[in-house]
């Protein structure tokens, strides 16, 4: 049945053999109605040790949008360009930021039980998270084009061989640890990040352990 | 040496060495400025709007 001329009536497109309508039910019932960006919060969420975890995020932000000033200079442009230099440090500062927020809100996190109340996944993707962002940014510091990431390179080899990882991931080849760092790495913090956060929104945020309300 | 420059890593860093731990002052201090941070974060009051609404329950989810 048509409402317009070619145009099928909304009811007539909800087939569940449809992948596409299929595909939406899953978005639409990642977070529960009206939890994705909720404008108020259980009165336990008005603690500073709360905020660290969107401290992160907005640092996150900061990292990835003077990463990508850089990408357009090259890796080698705030070696040459004050504009570059400029940039080069909000990319390191935003990253240092970004690691003692983050830190901050592990120690929240693991003091105040964070995993209770079936948030397990919540807790595994922030520690995941936690290691490839150490990855990242231990890529970045080979990436920096000079004597210091020539000698953290040579300094890291033998570890990364140790475990076993130097045949993949060769520290001393400055073109694949770049590649590692503005693409692999990143795709990867990102897509976690997004998964930790659909996981806050979709178990809320946890309560301190003497307002355990779920028993 | 300046008190500033032992934490701001201009030249060699000075290290603190206590048994098998040795640790730079640059990097101590950071750590303690990380852990003065996350006491005040328990500690310091967060600004509320209690007078707007005047109910806690409503800010339940």
């Amino acid at each position: 049945m048509t409402t317009r001329a070619g145009e099928l009536r909304p009811d007539a497109t909800s087939d569940p053999k449809n992948w596409t309508n299929r595909l939406r039910g899953w978005f639409e019932g990642l977070v529960p109605p009206g939890e994705a960006l909720p404008a108020r919060q259980p009165a336990y969420v008005a603690s500073w040790i709360y905020v660290f975890g969107v401290l992160t995020l907005t640092s996150l932000v900061v990292v990835i949008a003077s990463g990508c000033v850089l990408a357009l200079g090259g890796v080698a442009w705030w070696h040459v360009s004050s504009v570059g230099h400029f940039f080069n440090s909000i990319h390191l500062w935003s990253v240092e930021l970004f690691f003692g927020f983050m830190v901050v809100h592990l120690w929240g996190k693991f003091w105040m039980a964070a995993w209770r109340g079936k948030r397990a996944l919540t807790w595994i993707t922030g520690i995941v998270l936690f290691g490839i962002s150490i990855g990242t940014s231990f890529t970045g510091f080979l990436s920096q084009s000079n004597f210091s990431a020539q000698w953290i390179g040579a300094e890291g080899k033998d570890g990364i061989n140790a475990i076993g990882a130097g045949a993949f991931f060769n520290v001393l080849n400055p073109g694949q640890m770049l590649l590692w760092h503005v693409v692999l790495l990143p795709l990867g913090v990102g897509l976690l990040t997004l998964l930790h956060i659909i996981l806050v929104r979709r178990h809320g945020v946890v309560p301190p352990l003497d307002a355990d309300l779920e028993g | 040496m300046s008190g500033l420059s032992i934490v701001v890593a201009e030249g060699p860093g000075k290290y603190i060495h206590w048994g098998v731990i040795q640790i730079s002052v640059a990097n101590l201090a950071i750590i303690g400025a990380m852990v003065l941070l996350f006491i005040l974060a328990l500690v310091v009051p967060f600004p509320t709007h209690d007078d707007e609404s005047g109910d806690q329950e409503g800010q339940g989810r």
